[in-house]
């Protein structure tokens, strides 16, 4: 019996090797992507890159015809922007809560892997103004509009309201454009903060009329390994009604969705959304959808409809008979986070009404996916085709200088980009717009 | 059979040490199982998780009564070790892999981690303990044979 047992660790292991088909990844992207089988490992895959930073040179790559340049630098862990109409950026400084605790040994491993490839500098939480006062593109005057804030993430203002998603409630300011401090904050509503909080992001947007908000609050686990008591009202998109702060649960079954923008002249939601780990380099692809009112996206019982997740007990097959499908792949474990459509302004005709999308990049695969602002062409307000890589040159030689993490067109049509481990605001212009040409570039 | 060398070479006060640390890997690999099947008949993450917590004690503290016991083994002079010594080596030896990899197999998240692959290493690992505890007093038997005046 001992020598069976011998045996039986000896197949165990032969299985845990024998895994990797190339998989194509040119399939792995848009509407229709094949799904690989999924793997269960003894040693799930990862990749991590160590973390450099930038040099006061260095800046990300853009595609010809472009130019970056840092609006700014030194920041304490810039995640999230908001271009205001007279030029300043709002900048959302913020680190997880940190209030996750270790339940299995394996939670102390994951966030010791996790932490490492996070910027050194503590994170700010608070929000920043930036202004450039001379017009150069750099921005020469910094205040601290709203500080100690709990984990935000989430920014959006609607007139002279200004509100911004900590990772337990949204908060509401007095403000007006122009302004550099705010007025009183009042909690508008709760979101789903700890205990645990997982993925603690909480992205806002209001809709085109303003009367309301949309709400990403992510899962609390990967799937529901810390029991589904821990996931009420979460992985999931809530409305919010500014006027009284009352919510219900717009869509569910989004395991981490972020990014929430409205397409440009529509009332149609989109969110980029975070899938599961740990089963297979290849899967499952993170994605860019539409959301639909009362919509199920499958999390935790499937994924890209009715892909079943073994893991998850109890099943629920009704849910996952009328999970829906998402529109577009971006690619696995790209950690979409940001994304913002262009609808006008300095970028050239093709890349109108696109999306471009911030990838943090991965973890959970032993080659690195993401890490750059991908763009996603469109036709007919719906996704199609290729993501083309747009900003990269964040990871080079296997070393992280930064990561992307939001997206936000300016109203001069630039597009700013939120860059967390780098502590960096990056702007990018189209050459033809005749745009300063700041001294930082080379 | 009169095994004059073959005595426990880690004591205190007398008492071998492999003997008091050996309760815990047994303990906990015994009430990883049980909460296996807790956890298969209803699961609640909890049982998983106290799995998985009993399977790293059991591990680590069979790899510290193993450690003990190789000491007695092989601190003995070598024609002095009774063949059932090498036979309780080799069954602790396949308890401690046994329970790595079922460590690993426990990580999985969910369902995953414990029905199927799981459940099955737990049990395996509690016969290859029983086995190994009996080849265990069996030799506690020789020791005190030598002890007997």
């Amino acid at each position: 019996m001992i020598r069976a047992s011998f045996a039986l660790a000896a197949s165990a292991l032969a299985l845990a090797a024998c895994s990797h088909p190339q998989f194509p990844a040119a399939e792995q992207y848009g509407a229709n992507p094949r799904l690989p089988q999924p793997q269960l490992y003894l040693f799930p895959p990862m990749g991590l890159p160590k973390v450099v930073g930038w040099g006061a040179d260095q800046t990300p790559k853009v595609p010809a015809g472009f130019t970056i340049e840092a609006v700014a630098r030194n920041l304490h862990g810039p995640r999230n922007i908001l271009p205001l109409a007279n030029g300043d950026i709002l900048v959302v400084e913020s680190g997880g809560p940190g209030v996750e605790p270790v339940l299995r040994p394996k939670d102390i491993v994951f966030q010791w892997t996790i932490g490492r490839v996070h910027g050194k500098t503590k994170p700010g939480n608070r929000v920043l103004l930036l202004r450039d006062t001379d017009g150069d593109g750099v921005a020469d005057a910094q205040s601290v509009l709203i500080p100690k804030l709990k984990s935000p993430f989430g920014i959006e203002l609607i007139g002279n309201q200004l509100y911004v998603a900590a990772t337990d409630a949204i908060w509401r300011y007095p403000f007006t454009v122009g302004a550099t401090s705010v007025g009183p904050g009042t909690i508008l509503t709760a979101l789903p903060g700890g205990p645990i909080d997982h993925h603690w992001t909480k992205d806002i947007v209001a809709s085109p009329d303003g009367t309301k908000l949309y709400a990403g609050v992510g899962s609390n686990s990967n799937i529901v390994e810390n029991g589904f008591e821990a996931e009420h009202g979460r992985a999931a998109i809530w409305e919010v009604r500014t006027d009284d702060g009352a919510k219900r649960l717009y869509a569910t079954g989004l395991r981490n969705p972020n990014g929430l923008s409205f397409y440009p002249g529509s009332n149609t939601l989109f969110t980029v959304v975070n899938e599961r780990d740990e089963l297979g380099n290849n899967l499952v692809p993170d994605y860019l959808t539409s959301v639909r009112d009362g919509g199920f996206y499958g999390w935790p019982y499937s994924y890209y409809g009715g892909h079943v997740d073994a893991r998850v007990r109890p099943h629920d097959p009704k849910l996952v008979a009328r999970a829906i499908s998402p529109d577009y792949a971006l690619g696995p474990h790209v950690a979409a986070l940001g994304l913002a459509f262009a609808s006008g302004g300095q970028f050239p005709a093709r890349y109108r009404g696109g999306a471009f999308v911030a990838e943090h990049g991965s973890w959970d695969r032993t080659v690195l996916n993401g890490y750059q602002v991908a763009f996603v062409p469109f036709a007919n307000g719906k996704p199609t085709g290729k993501p083309e890589p747009f900003v990269t040159g964040f990871v080079a030689d296997g070393k992280a200088r930064g990561r992307p993490v939001s997206v936000a067109f300016a109203p001069d049509g630039s597009l700013l980009i939120a860059d967390d481990t780098g502590d960096a605001v990056w702007r990018v212009r189209a050459a033809s717009s005749g745009a300063p040409q700041p001294a930082t570039v080379r | 059979m009169p095994n004059p060398g073959f005595r426990p070479r880690a004591s205190l006060f007398g008492s071998p040490i492999h003997a008091m640390l050996v309760h815990f890997p047994i303990a906990c690999f015994v009430g990883a199982l049980f909460s296996d099947l807790a956890y298969v008949s209803a699961p609640h993450p909890q049982w998983a998780n106290f799995s998985e917590w009993l399977l790293a004690f059991g591990e680590l503290s069979g790899v510290i009564a193993a450690l003990f016991g190789a000491i007695d083994l092989f601190g003995s002079p070598r024609g002095s070790r009774p063949g059932i010594a090498y036979l309780h080596f080799l069954g602790a030896a396949t308890v401690l892999v046994l329970g790595l990899f079922n460590n690993l197999v426990h990580a999985r998240d969910g369902w995953s981690g414990v029905a199927g692959t799981g459940l099955l290493l737990s049990v395996l690992t509690v016969l290859a303990l029983l086995v190994t505890g009996l080849l265990g007093h069996r030799l506690a038997f020789v020791h005190q044979e030598r002890a007997r005046p």
